[in-house]
């Protein structure tokens, strides 16, 4: 399979959007490699954000799928307050900007706005920020190597989790 | 008595919001007092600006002049370290027009320009300037006012832990820390250079009151029931030894594990409002600290070193935790309204470990700690249904204050005696026991801040 062009790389972004929106945590999983780097900076300070996730601390920082299953697992367990009551998301992803292919990998930016409605507190949230996805052809499909999320709020509303980002 | 100036309505007496009658095995928090809008405002006042609480680390500004900024209540602060090396508490505010002069969280500057009307002022907070003085006309009263920026009250330093007071009417800096200060030693001296900040903070609020954090970091009650799902994870990476998650720390502790028998924790209380919930763990490589387990214990003696790898949450009254549990963490609780508080957290490191320690540390502390993590989350939640639970009802009382009365002895023990630190009170317990005597504590001290302004 032929890297993506850059409609289709915008189109694998909402794909991995909706399958959030929709609650189909599972198949969101799937679109990741084994090895994937699924990472999140914190803020370093009021204008830049963590870079080296081994000194630096990240909101959240994964290197493996299987940690993204964890994830997933804890959501599903029925044991974690947190999770009990989902709320209700919205994924929106605009700006999309495929960048030429490197051999079997394609890098791919865009940015990104998740409302959120806490169906728990009726409270809304706005998430917004902008993505860096690195593509690969795995077994004739994509599959996402490496996913960073720029994530520009500062401030977390009580708990933020992998759907709502 | 009617509500005079300062002081709220006779309805919320302190005996009202706090039942505190020892000899008959009573102690009693009313929801009041997690609830009440001008309760809250008299907090502010008398706990957060009239007393220390904690504002931050001497190496946030290291060098000179480095600055970074913070609160004490409601009061912007700028933490400065002048051009001679000293660290100055100075009030955040133009004394021109009372604009907040720093914005940035932290910086480098030799002189501070207020954007509004270019008032400058040194490190060390003298006023250098006066935008076109000489042509301003000004009275000479004044001439004879202090145009210099303000001085916090009281500022000190503990081994790089700074603490503020907007009030003098405190007690020296080492008396307030008391015995709770060893617990200082034993997480500084993981290192020959201290402590440092991981780079990257992270904030976080939740709709509930400041109690409620206050609270659950010393409570070793609830971590089975509120975290079944991280301990599951826990369990299941432990099982697997899979490379690519990350070893936990509490898997091989057994303090929080319902089958585990003899003691294995406890609790310990200090002059002023501090606490320590503590628990035993063992020294393994799941520690980041492991790398130094036989140098701590060639300088400090086994049982010291030992110490240092237990379980350790502390709390200085009333804003500052130091959470050695899953990783190691520095909160910073900030109260916003009566249901609404901030929370500040870094992740607090011993300086100089290996880059892998460094990297171990960091990732339990990420799925831990985080409101993004898979353990926090689930604290936070149950603070905000707290809060829901907290309207005024027939039943004020509540019974969360009750658990380890009986087991609650004046002093120490034999492992608060192997580190040499003399509690008010100590609870030695088993996993069972879940102490909530030590919340006591926190409420005499609140009591004690607050007396002046609450009648009873």
């Amino acid at each position: 399979m032929d890297s993506p062009s850059p409609a289709d790389a915008a189109r694998f972004l909402y794909r991995e959007a909706a399958l959030l929106d929709g609650g189909d945590f599972e198949s969101w999983v799937d679109l990741y490699t084994p090895d994937c780097v699924f990472w999140m900076p914190a803020w370093r300070d009021d204008g830049t954000q963590t870079s080296d996730p081994d000194s630096e601390l990240s909101l959240i920082y994964y290197r493996g799928r299987r940690n993204l299953e964890d994830r997933v697992r804890r959501i599903r367990s029925g044991l974690s307050v947190a999770s009990a009551v989902l709320p209700r998301v919205c994924h929106l992803i605009g700006n999309v900007i495929a960048e030429p292919p490197v051999g079997p990998t394609q890098k791919v930016h865009s940015v990104f706005n998740v409302h959120v409605q806490d169906v728990r507190t009726c409270r809304t949230h706005v998430y917004f920020g902008s993505y860096e996805h690195v593509l690969e052809v795995e077994e004739g499909r994509w599959r996402i190597a490496r996913k960073v999320i720029h994530l520009l709020n500062d401030i977390v509303p009580t708990a933020l989790d992998v759907y709502a980002i | 008595m009617g509500s005079a100036e300062g002081q709220i309505p006779a309805r919320l007496r302190l005996d009202q919001l706090i039942d505190d009658r020892p000899a008959e095995g009573i102690f009693r928090v009313s929801r009041a007092i997690y609830r009440d809008a001008a309760l809250f405002e008299l907090e502010l006042k008398h706990v957060f600006e009239g007393g220390w609480v904690f504002v931050g680390l001497s190496t946030q500004a290291e060098n000179a002049n480095d600055y970074f900024t913070a609160t004490v209540g409601r009061v912007p602060i700028l933490i400065s370290r002048n051009s001679q090396g000293e660290l100055v508490c100075l009030v955040n505010v133009c004394p021109h027009k009372g604009v907040r002069l720093v914005r940035s969280m932290a910086g480098n500057a030799s002189r501070f320009v207020c954007p509004y009307h270019s008032w400058t002022f040194d490190s060390t907070g003298h006023n250098r300037s006066i935008k076109w003085k000489s042509s301003g006309c000004y009275s000479a009263a004044f001439e004879g006012e202090d145009h210099n920026l303000g001085r916090v009250a009281r500022f000190g330093e503990y081994r790089g832990f700074l603490f503020a007071s907007l009030s003098p009417d405190v007690p020296p800096l080492e008396e307030f820390l008391g015995e709770s200060r060893k617990l200082i030693d034993l997480a500084v001296d993981r290192s020959p250079d201290g402590l440092e900040l991981v780079p990257g903070r992270v904030r976080y609020t939740y709709a509930a009151n400041w109690k409620m954090q206050l609270e659950n970091c010393a409570d070793a009650y609830h971590f089975t029931s509120t975290h079944p799902s991280y301990i599951k994870i826990l369990n299941q990476r432990a099982a697997e030894h899979a490379a690519e998650v990350v070893t936990a720390t509490l898997g091989a502790a057994d303090f929080w594990q319902e089958g585990a028998s003899g003691a294995s924790g406890g609790s310990m209380s200090f002059e002023h409002g501090h606490v320590l919930n503590w628990g035993v763990m063992p020294v393994t490589s799941a520690n980041p600290d492991f790398e130094r387990a036989e140098e701590l214990a060639a300088r400090f003696g086994v049982a010291r070193r030992n110490w240092m790898f237990n379980m350790r949450n502390l709390t200085i009254f009333p804003n500052m935790q130091l959470a050695e549990n899953a990783s190691s963490q520095l909160r910073v609780i900030r109260p916003l309204a009566a249901n609404l508080t901030e929370m500040q957290t870094w992740c607090i490191a011993p300086r100089g470990e290996t880059p892998a320690a460094r990297t171990l540390r960091i990732r339990q502390y990420e799925d831990f700690f985080n409101p993004t993590g898979m353990a926090t989350p689930d604290d936070t939640v149950c603070y905000e249904e707290a809060q829901v639970g907290m309207a005024e009802q027939e039943r004020p009382w509540l019974q969360g204050h009750s658990r380890g009365h009986a087991a609650s002895a004046a002093g120490g023990n034999a492992f608060s005696e192997l580190i040499d630190v003399a509690p008010s009170y100590s609870v030695l317990a088993d996993s069972q026991l879940g102490d909530e005597s030590l919340f006591r504590t926190y409420y005499r001290a609140w009591a004690g801040r607050m007396a002046g302004a609450l009648d009873g």
